[in-house]
């Protein structure tokens, strides 16, 4: 519908100018101008909208109108928080903004129908692990803070993890509604637990298990406790099947304990969590430091431009929302989190929409990604539970997650306007303008 | 750029308003999404889809009822009373002209009275009509409260 669209493009460019604000707010301190960049920067906010909202014109006209705004207002808080911290930082991140948009542009244009991803599902799995895989080939892997998780060809590096996560889904989606049935009837008994047989359950668990023995040898929590919490929603989302999301759990349980006698990084994960002031000056300073930021930022904040967020570590990318709490305050946080909360709902909304399985489920594995995702480093940064490094969805500094994001984004849109389309209510380019009926 | 427009200095006071008003228009924002989700909510694509609750059960309505229009907002208020047979469509031969609905076909669906129930029936249209999002293949009864939509046109049932 085209009401849809225009309430979509007013919105973005709604986000548009709140960016624009904050961009001057964060300058207005020191300089008392308006920074010299800012049209630059608008035109370019702008211009990238605009082509974001024309692709989805063309290409999805009867999408969702609310994830592309509510993305767009996240990256732009992401932006003014980077450029505060690092003005540097945030010219980069305006080119992975637009690298971002371009993959989100490829998403509409080359995925014209879900179905056709549920074909590959294989393909898909082969590239997803092949992509775990490659940070640790010799020669291009290489560790950046102590985890393995780059590749780096040229001059360019990348997080091949982040494609990964999409790509997994997609198989664990079509996977899912192939077997789904077998999985949730069952062949034997064990107790008062049906379980399916190993034929079935067999190559879900191998491709769990090497994802996230892949990233546990990678060093990288965040994202194994990311995929561990993924597919078990998917799993139980998919059977309807509570046993799924306990087994889970216990094998969650069972695995974080045993990574916890194997591993030193691990327990001082855990030993800064549980108290992280003895260690205040060494493993628990990133920890202490957010804590700080948030106190410093009280209920509304110093202000854009007026606290002291750089003095966090890994401001612009992990402990981004440490730094949004210090100079938007409580009121500021908050607003990050309803904005995540309702791309979220959306998201879960598009799924439950979904007529066939396949659009249902993948939509739902998408969306818990981007929830669990944001759980993970929200709860790790205000330390309710230990701090994993992922990154905050359209928040954080760094291309390979925006890229991954606006993947996402893109799918979920596809998936939406399938079901516009699905439900009849659609655009005919041909026949609207007379719309005459046949009889 | 423009040489410095808030004087040399600002003071703190101005720069503490400021930031409320970033704050402010942050909620604005979000409240407007809010207000396009509740809107997406009551669109027929989510109201039919399976899963949804079966509309109430309205009481039938009585001699003297309207169709009360509810979307597009420009055309919101105003209302038509529901004759023993009623037409609706773009053609200026209806008795309900929706002329600026692409969506709409010539002669849509009609509105007619069967003793004291009142019906809604679908003439061919090309988009379809739909009654509380569901797309009726038959002549569909109207109770009080129901919702008919005729391409991005939707009107209430009232009283």
């Amino acid at each position: 519908m085209k009401s849809r669209r225009n309430v979509e493009l007013r919105l973005g460019l709604l986000a548009v100018g709140i960016t624009g604000l904050g961009y001057v707010l964060v300058q207005l301190p020191e300089k008392s101008d308006i920074p010299a960049d800012l049209w630059f920067f608008v035109t370019i906010f702008v211009g990238l909208y605009v082509l974001a909202h024309m692709a989805v014109l063309q290409f999805a006209p009867n999408a969702d109108p609310s994830l592309l705004p509510l993305a767009a207002m996240l990256n732009g808080i992401g932006f003014v928080t980077i450029s505060r911290l690092d003005p540097d930082l945030a010219r980069t991140q305006v080119g992975w903004m637009a690298a971002g948009m371009a993959a989100f542009f490829g998403t509409l244009v080359v995925v014209r129908r879900i179905r056709t991803l549920e074909r590959y599902r294989y393909t898909f799995l082969l590239l997803g692990l092949l992509a775990l895989l490659l940070p640790l080939a010799p020669g291009i892997g290489k560790t950046i803070n102590g985890a393995r998780l780059w590749v780096g060809i040229g001059p360019i590096n990348f997080q091949p993890g982040e494609a990964a996560k999409v790509l997994l889904v997609i198989f664990f989606a079509a996977y899912l509604v192939d077997k789904r049935e077998l999985l949730s009837s069952g062949s034997r008994r064990l107790g008062r637990l049906v379980l399916p047989s190993v034929k079935h359950l067999g190559p879900l668990l191998l491709a769990w298990a090497v994802s996230i023995l892949v990233m546990v040898m990678q060093k990288d929590l965040g994202s194994s406790l990311l995929f561990f919490a993924v597919f078990g929603a998917m799993l139980y989302a998919a059977t309807e099947r509570a046993a799924y999301l306990i087994t889970a759990l216990v094998l969650f349980v069972g695995g974080a304990t045993i990574a916890h006698r194997l591993f030193d990084h691990v327990q001082d994960r855990v030993t800064t969590w549980l108290d992280p002031w003895p260690v205040a000056a060494d493993e628990g300073f990133q920890v202490v430091q957010s804590w700080f930021a948030f106190g410093t930022g009280g209920f509304s904040g110093t202000g854009l431009g007026r606290g002291n967020p750089q003095l966090i570590p890994n401001a612009p990318t992990d402990f981004v929302f440490s730094a949004i709490g210090e100079e938007l305050g409580l009121i500021g946080a908050v607003a990050v989190i309803a904005a995540i909360l309702m791309f979220v709902g959306s998201g879960f909304r598009i799924a439950l929409e979904a007529e066939r399985p396949f659009p249902k489920l993948f939509a739902a594995g998408l969306t818990v990604i981007m929830g669990v995702q944001t759980f993970v480093i929200i709860g790790g940064v205000t330390r309710v539970i230990p701090l994993t490094g992922v990154t905050l969805p359209f928040i954080s500094y760094g291309g390979s997650s925006l890229v991954a994001n606006f993947v996402v984004l893109g799918l979920l849109l596809r998936i939406s306007d399938d079901n516009a389309r699905a439900r009849g209510l659609v655009r005919r380019r041909t026949s609207a303008p007379t719309g005459a009926t046949p009889s | 750029m423009l040489g410095a427009p808030f004087g040399a200095e600002i003071s703190q006071a101005a720069l503490d308003a400021l930031k409320y008003v970033f704050l402010a228009l942050l909620f604005l924002f979000l409240a407007r999404v809010v207000r396009v989700v509740v809107l997406e909510l009551r669109s027929p694509a989510l109201a039919g889809a399976p899963g949804a609750a079966p509309a109430p059960a309205g009481k039938a309505p009585k001699k003297g009822a309207r169709l009360r229009i509810i979307e597009p907002a420009e055309r919101k208020g105003e209302s038509y009373t529901l004759t023993d047979e009623l037409t609706v469509g773009r053609g200026g031969g209806c008795a309900v002209v929706i002329p600026d609905d692409q969506f709409v076909s010539t002669v849509h669906a009609r509105l007619y009275r069967r003793g004291d129930d009142l019906f809604v029936e679908d003439l061919g249209s090309r988009n379809g009509t739909f009654v509380n999002g569901q797309k009726i293949e038959t002549p569909t009864k109207l109770r009080r409260g129901d919702r008919v939509q005729f391409g991005e046109t939707v009107g209430e049932v009232q009283r």
